[in-house]
């Protein structure tokens, strides 16, 4: 509560003294364990700003938004360590500049949230790069070990019976701030690489794609899994590629906003035990 | 009676290597299995994982991936990046279950027409062993079904 | 409405022994949008073409498969034809059922169903393809040479006597190569460094021709027209301007004991030296892992020596940035390592010795002033077994391939020793006499009957000392036992073999080389000058080993391809290079970073006000060179490589 109180009083302050022209944050939601964004642009709005554990979505796709920052004046942001990773990666992927960012970090333990220290994307860099070296024990995922157990062929049955549920709504899609492509490959139907009807083929290659272009970017936020309104366990897959990237590349998605995109660079002596 | 399976493998190639690699094999009258269809491509850099894709959904039962070998890349560095692609699409195919004895990579040079003729030789048996891709067919077989209510 | 016309080649049997041609022919008939499809015994020739161009204007075709042999052999010949019947040349594709299918298979019925597959797919391809125009680019017409030997110089002399410019680059001190260092020269026997030298004044002194010795070639960028290279000036200490070459200092240095490399360790030479008196430029450098005050910083003989103060212990490295349009790769091979033949004693006994430390001895310039004498005592040897293929036609310890020059040099040695000794005995191990080219063979028998060199047909297995004496131990495979056959000397016919740093050279230019290093020609039959590598030519026995009427053969060659290259205005280009969607680009510039070309620029998307709206990538066709990672990299699927579409490749995969 205390968090959320002084949170509420820096962000009328920067409304009033003119630092930020808008502030993004949380308001309650439709559940008592929801929560709704809130784009706060007066003092009014302000004392409806919610924070607390059950504020878990990655706000900072909203930062994206065409039109938004093109008057370069600066917008505040409610961050959790994740949430800073995704400017971070929008920043090196050029869809924002960081200084027009003001950081709100947070982050929660059990019910109890406290603030990160710093305003700017580069005052984290320490957090990340601590999280970086001792990665925060979250619950170990019992599917996730299930699933690296399994073999090829029970692997395959287990995701196309997931994948089977995709509607294709693109919710995950829409979720995901690394998502800001004009024009998914998905929409592109010359030639149409994806199979469009929901067919378990096509949601298996929509979900590929998805993941492929996500590996080295994803920060998991959790944004698409929460997302999916048939809880395909997207984020798993998500994970598997994190550390696919970590450990084949120590590549830490969002360290810092110069990063370089690690399916854009290499090195020469990249791994390629696998190839013949 | 069935007919004995015959693997069908479609291979994605750079032309200034592997391509010319194929080629050699050919002048050198190399001799081996003819499972093997080329696509040919400028460099390994062009080759999209998209594409590795869409030869599985063209039935393949297994698919191959070759260019330059590093540091021979006609454009520097295309293999290079391509390396990387590979590594991280290989990783996400096999955690959803495409087995990666399926899609395989290598690195064949122009002057290496035996490897070629070798390569595609063991390929071909590797997949003939594996057997048909029969969890891919149903899902294309599903598409081509018409749809019940 | 797509009407294809397709065009089976029978390329003789090639094709047609394996493929059943007219089957596939009435099979690809039957595909959708196939308005053509016909056999010919072979479409190459000349009434095939004109029955390709007759078949694209009688049915207004708006595109063709030839399917016939690999498209890096015919694709610009069937190209040329569609363009001189009214059809965008890149409407063309080839489909591959000769290199790819009728040679490397043997069931019929498998090959022809492959080939179907082939075409099937080629033709789903084409019905995508787009009319493209090629590229022009402007033409440097300034040539670099890369290596100062025969090769070199004659590349250099004949492109600059047609009165283009020429950067020639040679690594060592001196111009000259391997050349400089022999002694007579088969099938004539006129002296090397008296045909070599004046070619070497002639160079350094020609107006077009800018001389760079010391100098090694730091990395190459750019394409045929239009190479940007960038060369490393090695530190000499001796200032080129100022120097006369007298010599004064190699006299007064103190360091005398350095094996000198042109005469491979047979002679001496000093910390400041010029390889040979006959040098081009005749001006020293200092070896600096050698020289005294490098080593610690006292001595300077040589610039107290010098009276017009031409030596500078402060020199560095400098670098000259070079615009060129075509590049002759003329750098040479090395005589392999003979240490790997512990049978043959060399390094072991002083008198077995390379045929190159021989060409030393008997060179007027050499260490000995041409007397055969033994490196050991300085003997003159009553007997000299010459050991052929030392190392060459020897899978198992050398290499596999025939050296070339080996026998017919070591006949030159024998003759040599012959005159030079009279009553000397010379015995040849060989496997074969291989002696085909001009008055070669006549040469061979001369060495035999005139100055009865005793050929032996056989392999040395062994060698040690007895008495003093060197005992060769092989085997007589015509009488069909083993022989031992005293020497005083053995002289050991190595393979030639790349230059030790060929294959990271070969990156820097980025051509291709061989599983030796060799640098592969783009064709070995049609193509034998050309690398894999647009307006990149060879020259000499970097690609392959050679004599010196080849060598110099194949670098006028080169001299002709540069020529013709600078004889035009503007090159063409092929179109394939990528294009950007600004529509759908998301300006993440992830393929700026992928481009090996820097090709990919930020161009500013602005509103009627000028107002910048957004960013998006824009190719610069001059530099993109149409690898399309690039277009694998984006993610929305607003880059597209022309000639390679995404819908191209989509459609010839689903057409399989």
């Amino acid at each position: 509560m205390i968090t959320q109180e002084k949170y509420r009083t820096t962000v009328k302050e920067l409304l009033s003294n003119g630092t930020i022209k808008m502030a993004i944050g949380y308001k309650p939601g439709s559940t008592p364990d929801r929560r709704r964004p809130l784009f706060i642009r007066t003092l009014e709005e302000a004392d409806q700003l919610v924070l607390d554990s059950t504020c878990m979505t990655n706000l900072s796709g909203y930062l994206v938004t065409e039109g938004l920052l093109s008057d370069e004046k600066r917008v505040g942001i409610f961050l959790r360590p994740e949430g800073i990773r995704s400017i971070n990666i929008l920043a090196a992927e050029y869809q924002l500049n960081v200084d027009q960012i003001i950081i709100f970090g947070f982050d929660s333990t059990g019910r109890e949230v406290r603030p990160l220290q710093g305003r700017n994307a580069e005052d984290f860099t320490a957090l990340l790069s601590e999280i970086k070296e001792n990665p925060p024990v979250i619950h170990k995922e019992p599917l996730l070990e299930r699933i690296e157990k399994m073999n090829a062929k029970e692997r395959f049955d287990f995701w196309q019976e997931e994948f089977s549920r995709c509607l294709k709504c693109y919710a995950c899609r829409q979720a995901c701030p690394m998502c800001y492509c004009r024009r998914c490959i998905v929409d592109s139907n010359q030639p149409q690489w994806v199979n469009t009807s929901s067919h378990t083929l096509g949601n298996f290659e929509w979900n590929i794609v998805r993941a492929f272009h996500l590996s080295g970017r994803c920060v998991q936020c959790g944004n698409c899994d929460r997302g999916c309104p048939v809880n395909i366990p997207l984020r798993l897959i998500n994970q598997r590629m994190a550390k696919e990237v970590i450990d084949g590349f120590d590549h830490f998605a969002g360290l810092s906003s110069t990063q370089e995109p690690v399916l854009a660079s290499f090195k020469k002596d990249d791994t390629e035990t696998f190839i013949l | 009676m069935s007919e004995p399976f015959e693997p069908k493998i479609v291979a994605f190639v750079c032309t200034y290597c592997t391509y010319a690699g194929a080629d050699l094999a050919g002048t050198s009258r190399l001799k081996y299995a003819p499972n093997v269809r080329i696509v040919r491509l400028p460099c390994t850099g062009r080759i999209s994982p998209m594409f590795i894709l869409k030869a599985l959904q063209k039935g393949a039962d297994g698919v191959l991936v070759s260019g330059c070998h590093p540091g021979d890349c006609h454009f520097t560095h295309g293999n290079y990046h391509a390396r990387r692609r590979w590594m991280v699409f290989r990783a996400l195919l096999d955690f959803t279950g495409i087995p990666p004895e399926r899609v395989m990579f290598s690195w064949i040079s122009a002057a290496e027409g035996s490897k070629f003729a070798d390569l595609i030789n063991s390929v071909t048996e590797d997949i003939r062993k594996l057997g048909p891709f029969d969890q891919y067919q149903e899902l294309i077989k599903e598409t081509e079904s018409p749809a019940t209510l | 409405m797509a009407k294809i016309g397709v065009f089976i080649c029978h390329c003789g049997e090639n094709i047609a022994a394996k493929v059943d041609c007219t089957k596939l022919a009435a099979a690809m008939g039957e595909h959708p949008g196939v308005a053509v499809s016909v056999e010919y015994k072979y479409f190459c020739s000349d009434p095939g073409q004109e029955s390709v161009k007759k078949a694209i204007r009688d049915n207004n075709l708006s595109g063709i498969v030839i399917a016939a042999c690999s498209p890096r052999m015919h694709e610009a010949t069937f190209r040329k034809a569609c363009a001189e019947a009214g059809l965008n040349p890149y409407l063309c594709e080839i489909a591959n059922i000769r290199e790819q299918c009728s040679w490397v298979h043997t069931d019929k019925d498998m090959a022809t169903a492959k080939a179907a597959d082939i075409v099937r797919s080629m033709v789903e391809k084409v019905k995508r393809n787009n009319i493209l125009q090629p590229i022009e680019v402007p033409v440097t017409r300034r040539a670099l040479v890369i290596g100062g030997g025969i090769a070199g110089l004659q590349a250099a002399l004949d492109i600059a006597n047609a009165g283009q410019e020429v950067v020639l680059v040679e690594r060592e001190p001196s111009l000259g190569g391997h050349m400089a260092q022999l002694s007579e020269t088969f099938p004539t026997l006129d002296c090397s460094q008296c045909i070599m030298t004046p070619r070497m004044v002639e160079t350094a002194q020609h107006p077009n021709i800018r001389l760079l010795t010391y100098a090694e070639i730091e990395s190459v960028d750019g394409y045929i027209g239009n190479f940007k290279v960038r060369v490393r000036m090695k530190a000499r200490y001796v200032d080129m301007n100022t120097c006369t070459g007298c010599g004064d200092c190699s006299t007064k240095c103190p360091v005398k004991k350095i094996s000198s490399e042109f005469d491979c360790g047979l002679g001496k030479r000093t910390a400041i030296y010029t390889p040979f008196a006959q040098s081009v430029p005749n001006m020293p450098v200092i070896d600096k892992a050698n020289c005294i005050y490098f080593k610690n910083g006292k001595c300077k003989m040589c610039q107290k020596s010098c009276q017009i103060n031409a030596i500078n212990f402060d020199m560095q490295d400098e670098f000259i940035d070079l615009e060129i349009g075509a590049i002759v790769v003329a750098t040479g091979f090395q005589i392999q390592n003979t240490a790997l033949y512990g049978e043959y004693g060399y390094g072991k006994f002083p008198d077995v010795i390379t045929g190159l430390q021989f060409e030393r001895l008997a060179s007027a310039s050499g260490p000995t002033a041409g007397k055969i004498l033994r490196p050991s005592d300085g003997k003159e040897p009553e007997t000299v077994v010459f050991i052929q293929c030392a190392g060459s036609r020897d899978p198992s310890k050398g290499v596999r391939y025939c050296s070339k020059i080996c026998c017919m040099y070591t006949a030159k040695h024998a003759m040599l020793y012959a005159h030079k000794m009279h009553d000397g005995k010379a015995n040849i191990f060989y496997m074969d006499i291989r002696a085909a080219g001009k008055g070669y063979d006549e040469f061979t028998r001369r060495a035999i009957e005139e100055d009865e060199a005793s050929y032996i047909r056989g392999r040395v297995s062994k060698l040690w000392l007895e008495n003093g004496k060197m005992m060769v131990r092989g085997v007589d495979t015509l009488l069909g036992k083993p022989v031992t056959v005293v020497a005083d000397m053995v002289v050991l016919a190595t393979a030639m073999v790349p230059q030790p740093n060929a294959k990271e050279f070969a990156k820097t230019i980025g051509i291709a080389y061989d599983e030796y290093g060799f640098y592969n020609e783009a064709h070995l039959k049609l193509r034998p000058v050309e690398s894999s590598t647009a307006g990149v030519f060879l020259a000499g026995a970097c690609q392959s080993p050679k004599d010196i009427p080849d060598s110099i053969s194949q670098a006028s060659a080169t001299a002709s391809k540069v020529l013709a290259l600078f004889s035009k205005e503007k090159l063409e280009r092929e179109p394939v290079i990528a294009i950007n969607n600004e529509a759908t680009c998301a300006g993440c510039w992830g393929c700026v970073l992928a481009c090996p070309y820097n090709a990919i620029e930020k161009k500013d998307i602005r509103d009627r006000s000028g107002k910048l709206i957004k960013q998006v990538a824009y190719v610069n066709p001059g530099l993109c060179q149409g690898c399309g990672t690039c277009v694998t990299f984006c993610r929305s699927n607003s880059l597209d490589l022309a000639g390679f579409t995404e819908k191209q490749i989509f459609a010839e995969v689903m057409g399989l």
